[in-house]
C-alpha cells in the first residue's frame, strides 16, 4: 500500500536537521548515509535529494529526518535507519512507524511533526526558514523568496518609506530592551553625522538560550538581508555581526553566506544598482553575558574591556567609534524581510496591542517538549507550557516559570493565563528578556532558585558600578543565609531595600534587572522565605541544612523504588510494608522523593 | 541654556554634565569617583540626581548626564537619600577597614552587614587608574568582571611601566595603596624604586623613572641637578637673588 500523497510527485528532498542539537547526536552520519544511499539514484522512480538544514527546534528528538512533500517526519534516526528509510519509504512509500514523532502524553503517531501540539500552535516569521533550507546554499534561501525584501525596499521604495514601514509594523527590539525597531532607525537616520553603523547583535549569553544561534546558523542570510535594508534605509555604509565565540556552525555560516552575497551583488558597492554600498563583516565576541549589552557590545567591537557606559545619549546618536549606530538583536534583523515583503499592516494584525508580531522562545526545564517555539504575542503562558509544551514531566505539578533569562522573574500558577508580551511579563514582576523560558516543578526552592540566578550575576556582572557589583554580592551573601537557615526576618527588608537601589541606581540594565528573581520570588512565594527563616524548613526539600524527608506508611506500598534508588543506604523495609529513612545516613540529596511513585516521600 | 537646580535658576552650557553645572553653580552633590579633569566615570552612583525633562521623571547620574535642553533637577529627594545610604552601607561592606568608609557609615546612619573582608580597604573608585593614565603610565587597571573585580598590575606583578610616581596613592580616597619607603627605595604595586637624593639636605625625594619622565616630558628643560623641591626653590631664590638691587 503506498501510503504517501501523490503517485509520482517528481521530486523527493529529503532534509537532514544538522542544527547543534542534531549534529550533536550523530545527524552528521545521517546524512552520510543518505547522500551515499541516493547515489544510485536509477533505483528511484523520483528525483531524490538530500540536503542538511538548520535546527528544528526539537532537537529533544533529533536527529530528525524530513521528507518532502510528503511532510513525514522521522525522529532519533541513526545512520543503521536510513536503509529501512530508503527501501520502505522512498522506495516502496509506506511510513516506519517506529521512527515517527510519539506524543508522550497520548502515545499517538505522527506522520508529520506539523501534525504534533508542538508545532500547530506555532507561527513561524523568524523562524520561518528554518529546518526547510540548507543554510549554506543562497539559491534556498532564494528560492524561498529570499532578497525579494531587499530588491522591493532599494527598488520600489524610498529610504524613508522603509523606515515608515518598520514602525508601521510595531516591531520592538527581539533582545530583550523590547525598543521600537523603526523609531531606533528614525532617531539614526536623523542624525547627520555618516559613517553610520548596522551591528547585528549575537552574542545570546543567556544560559540555555538558543533562538539566536538558531537563526545565525539555519538561516544566515535572512540577518544579512535585514541588515542590508537598514543601512540602504539609514544610509550605513558598513555592518557588523557579532557572534558569541562557542558558535563556531554559526561563523561557518554566516562566513559563507556573507560570501555568497557578495558573489550575487547584495553586499558590496552599488547594491542592486544602486547608490548603496556596505558590507558586513563577522566578530567573534569575547563569551562574556555582559558584552551582550550594546554599549558593552560596542566597547568590545572598538578593542576595549567589555564594560557598559551610561546611555543617556544613545548608540544610534553615538554608538561605534562616536558615529551614528543601529544595533539589533538577531530575531529582530530576521522578521525585517518579512515586514517589507508582507507589509506593515499584516505583521502588525499578528500579536497584542502593544507588541507586535510573533516571539521565539526557548522552553525549558521541567517540561515534557522542551526546544525552540515561535508564537504570536499575547499566547498565554498555560498554552505555551501546556499545549505545547505538553505540561510537566513525570506528572508533578507545576510550581513557577522562570521568563527573561538569568534577571527575569519567577511567575506563579496564578498567572499562568498571562498572554505573554513586552508589557504583561514586566508588570508581572519578569520580562520578555531573549526569550528563555525555565519551567519549574513543585520540588524547586524558590529562594534557592533566586540565589541560583543572582550567584550567576555575581560572577556575570561587569564590575563597574557599586550597586551592581556590591548590590548583588549582598544579594547573594543574604540568600545563601537564608537557604541555609541563618536567615533573619529584618533580611527580608534589607533585601527589598538594596533590590531597589540596584534597580534605580545601576548603571545599566545588567544591574537595573538583577533583582528580578529576589523581588518576584519575595512578591509571590513569600510564605517560602518565611518557612526558612521562622520555621528552618525548606518545604520543597532542596535546601539540605534543613531539609528531613521521611516515608508517609500510609502512603508507602513497600514497592522499594526508593530503598534502590538511595545512595547512602538510608533506607531499609521489607517488600510490600513501609519503608523508613534514616535521618542520620540520608544525605537529602532527593533520590527518593523523585523516584517514588507513591508520593510517599514527604518533607518534614 | 537654563537648568534649575534645587530650586536654583542657572546656566548651563550645551553638553556639560549636571554635576559640572552644579559644581559651578556652588550646588554640592555627594560622589566617590568623581575629579574634575578625569571627568565623570559613572561608577560609584552616589552623585544620582533626580532628573524632569518635560513630564518625564528620571533618576540620572549626574556625573555622566549631559545637559541637552532645559531640564530640572532635584539633588536631595528621600528617594536619593535611601540610595545613598545603601551605597554607603554596600561600600562599608565590602572596605570595612578604611577609616573614610567607617566614618561615612556612621554619618549616613546605615543599617547592620556583615562585611565581606575586615581587612579590605578599596572601594573600587578607580581613581587611581585613571590618574595613572593621566600620568601616562597605564601601569594599573581594573582586572576580573563582577564581584571578583580589582584594581591591580598585569598579572599581579612589577608592572614595567610603573614609574612609582605615587600618583595612585595620592589621589586615593580611602588609603587602600601601600606605598613603602625605606632606605632610599620606595616600594609600591609589587616595585621597588631607587630614590634620587637631594645634594644638598640629603633627603630621598622621588624615584628615578619619575625624574626621567618628568624630564621627558618637559623636552630636558629641567637641569641635571638632584635637588628635593624644597632645596631647588631656596636655590632658585638665592640665584635671583643676586640680581637684586643692594
Ligand atoms: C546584560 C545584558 C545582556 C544582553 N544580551 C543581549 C544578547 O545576548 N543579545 C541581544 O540581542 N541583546 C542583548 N541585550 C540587549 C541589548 O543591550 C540591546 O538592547 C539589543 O541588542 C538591541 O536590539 P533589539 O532592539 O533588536 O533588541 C542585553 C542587554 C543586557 C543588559
Ligand atoms: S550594572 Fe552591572 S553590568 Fe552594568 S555597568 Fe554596572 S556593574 Fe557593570
Ligand atoms: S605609582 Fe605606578 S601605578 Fe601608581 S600612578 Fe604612578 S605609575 Fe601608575
Ligand atoms: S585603590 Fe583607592 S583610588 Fe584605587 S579604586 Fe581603590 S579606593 Fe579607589
Ligand atoms: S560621581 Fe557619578 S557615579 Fe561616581
Amino acid at each position: 500500500m503506498n501510503q504517501l500523497k501523490g503517485n509520482n510527485p517528481g521530486r523527493r528532498t529529503i532534509l537532514v536537521c544538522c542544527g547543534t542539537g542534531c549534529l550533536a547526536n550523530g545527524s552528521a552520519a545521517v546524512y552520510e548515509a543518505l547522500c551515499d544511499a541516493l547515489k544510485g539514484n536509477d533505483k528511484f522512480e523520483v528525483e531524490t535529494l538530500a540536503k542538511a538544514t538548520g535546527c528544528n527546534g526539537l532537537c529533544e528528538k533529533g536527529p530528525l529526518v524530513k521528507i518532502l512533500p510528503d511532510d513525514i517526519t522521522y525522529c532519533k534516526v541513526k545512520a543503521e535507519d536510513v536503509p529501512e528509510i530508503v527501501e520502505k519509504t522512498l522506495q516502496q512509500g509506506e511510513l516506519v512507524q517506529r521512527l515517527l514523532f510519539r506524543d508522550p502524553a497520548t502515545k499517538k503517531y505522527y506522520k508529520s511533526h506539523h501534525e504534533t501540539n508542538f508545532y500547530k500552535k506555532q507561527h513561524k516569521l523568524a523562524l520561518r526558514n528554518i529546518g526547510e533550507i540548507d543554510p549554506s546554499s543562497v539559491q534556498d534561501y532564494l528560492d524561498r523568496d529570499g532578497y525579494q525584501a531587499l530588491e522591493k525596499a532599494v527598488k520600489r521604495m524610498s529610504p524613508a518609506e522603509v523606515i515608515e514601514e518598520v514602525l508601521k509594523s510595531g516591531l520592538r527590539g527581539r533582545g530583550g530592551g523590547g525598543f521600537p525597531t523603526g523609531l531606533k532607525w528614525k532617531a539614526c537616520a536623523a542624525v547627520d553625522n555618516p559613517p553610520r553603523y548596522v551591528i547585528c547583535n549575537g552574542d545570546e549569553g543567556d544560559p540555555g538560550a538558543f533562538m539566536d544561534r538558531s537563526i545565525l546558523e539555519g538561516d544566515p542570510h535572512t540577518v544579512i538581508e535585514g541588515m542590508i535594508i537598514c543601512a540602504y534605509a539609514i544610509s550605513a555604509s558598513k555592518g557588523f555581526i557579532y557572534v558569541r565565540d562557542e558558535y563556531d556552525l554559526a561563523v561557518k555560516n554566516l562566513t559563507k553566506a556573507i560570501e555568497n552575497a557578495r558573489e550575487r551583488g547584495y553586499l558590496g558597492k552599488n547594491i542592486l544598482d544602486s547608490e548603496l554600498s556596505f558590507d558586513i563583516e563577522l566578530v567573534r565576541g569575547g563569551g562574556a553575558f555582559v558584552c551582550g549589552e550594546e554599549t558593552a557590545l560596542i566597547n568590545s567591537i572598538q578593542g576595549n574591556v567589555g564594560e557598559p557606559w551610561d546611555k543617556y545619549v544613545y548608540p544610534a546618536e553615538k554608538g561605534l567609534w562616536g558615529q551614528p549606530t543601529v544595533i539589533n538583536n538577531v530575531e529582530t534583523w530576521a522578521n525585517i524581510p518579512v515586514i517589507i515583503n508582507d507589509g506593515a499592516a499584516k505583521f502588525a494584525s499578528i500579536g497584542t496591542e502593544g507588541s507586535k508580531g510573533t516571539k521565539v522562545f526557548s522552553l525549558v526545564g521541567k517540561v515534557v517538549n522542551t526546544g525552540l517555539v515561535e508564537v504570536p504575542m499575547g499566547t498565554t503562558l498555560r498554552e505555551i507550557i501546556f499545549d505545547i509544551g505538553g505540561g510537566i514531566q513525570k506528572g508533578r505539578q507545576f510550581k513557577a516559570v522562570q521568563t527573561g533569562g538569568p534577571s527575569g522573574g519567577c511567575i506563579p500558577e496564578s498567572l499562568l493565563d498571562l498572554p505573554v508580551d513586552f508589557d504583561t511579563l514586566t508588570q508581572a514582576g519578569s520580562m520578555m528578556g531573549s526569550g528563555g523560558m525555565i519551567v519549574m516543578d513543585d520540588r524547586t526552592c524558590m529562594v534557592e532558585v533566586a540565589r541560583y540566578y543572582v550567584n550567576f550575576l555575581a560572577e556575570e556582572s561587569c564590575g563597574k558600578c557599586v550597586p551592581c557589583r556590591e548590590g548583588i554580592s549582598f544579594l547573594l551573601e543574604t540568600l545563601t543565609r537564608i537557604c541555609e537557615g541563618k536567615g533573619k526576618l529584618e533580611d527580608l527588608d534589607l533585601l527589598e531595600s538594596m533590590s531597589c537601589t540596584i534597580q534605580q541606581a545601576a548603571l545599566c540594565a545588567l544591574g537595573r534587572t538583577a533583582p528580578n528573581p529576589v523581588l518576584s520570588t519575595l512578591k509571590y512565594f513569600r510564605d517560602e522565605y518565611l518557612e526558612h527563616i521562622n520555621n528552618h524548613r525548606c518545604p520543597a526539600g532542596i535546601c539540605k541544612e534543613l531539609t528531613e524527608f521521611y516515608v508517609d506508611e500510609k502512603l508507602c506500598t513497600g514497592c522499594g523504588r526508593c530503598r534502590r534508588n538511595c545512595p547512602a543506604d538510608a533506607i531499609t523495609g521489607e517488600k510490600k510494608k513501609a519503608h523508613t529513612i534514616d535521618p542520620e545516613k540520608c544525605i537529602k540529596c532527593g533520590e527518593c522523593i523523585d523516584n517514588c511513585k507513591f508520593q510517599a516521600v514527604k518533607v518534614k | 541654556m537654563k537648568v534649575t537646580i534645587d530650586g536654583k535658576k542657572i546656566e548651563a552650557k550645551l553638553g556639560e554634565t549636571i554635576l559640572e553645572a552644579a559644581v559651578r553653580a556652588g550646588v554640592e552633590i555627594p560622589n566617590l569617583c568623581y575629579i574634575e579633569a578625569f571627568g565623570g566615570q559613572g561608577v560609584c552612583r552616589m552623585c544620582m540626581v533626580e532628573v524632569k525633562d518635560g513630564e518625564q521623571k528620571r533618576l540620572v547620574a549626574s556625573c555622566t548626564y549631559p545637559i541637552t535642553g532645559e531640564i530640572e533637577v532635584q539633588t536631595n529627594t528621600p528617594e536619593l537619600q535611601e540610595i545613598r545610604r545603601n551605597i554607603i552601607t554596600l561600600l562599608y561592606r565590602r572596605a570595612p577597614n578604611s577609616d573614610f568608609m567607617k566614618k561615612l557609615y556612621q554619618e549616613y546612619v546605615c543599617p547592620a552587614v556583615e562585611v565581606v573582608d575586615p581587612a579590605e580597604k578599596c572601594i573600587m573608585c578607580r581613581l587611581c587608574v585613571k590618574a595613572c593614565e593621566k600620568v601616562g603610565a597605564f601601569a594599573i587597571s581594573t582586572i576580573m568582571r563582577g564581584t571578583e573585580k580589582r584594581v591591580a598590575t598585569p598579572f599581579d606583578e612589577a608592572s614595567p611601566s610603573c614609574i612609582g610616581c605615587g600618583a595612585c596613592a595620592e589621589i586615593c580616597p580611602t588609603g587602600a595603596i601601600t606605598v613603602k619607603e625605606e632606605n632610599g627605595k620606595q616600594e609600591i604595586w609589587h616595585k621597588s624604586f631607587e630614590m634620587s637624593r637631594c645634594e644638598i639636605c640629603g633627603n630621598y625625594y622621588s624615584t628615578l623613572p619619575v625624574k626621567e619622565h618628568v624630564k621627558e616630558q618637559l623636552d630636558n628643560e629641567v637641569s641635571g641637578e638632584n635637588l628635593c623641591p624644597s632645596c631647588r626653590r631656596k636655590k632658585l631664590a638665592g640665584d635671583l637673588a643676586k640680581f637684586s638691587i643692594k
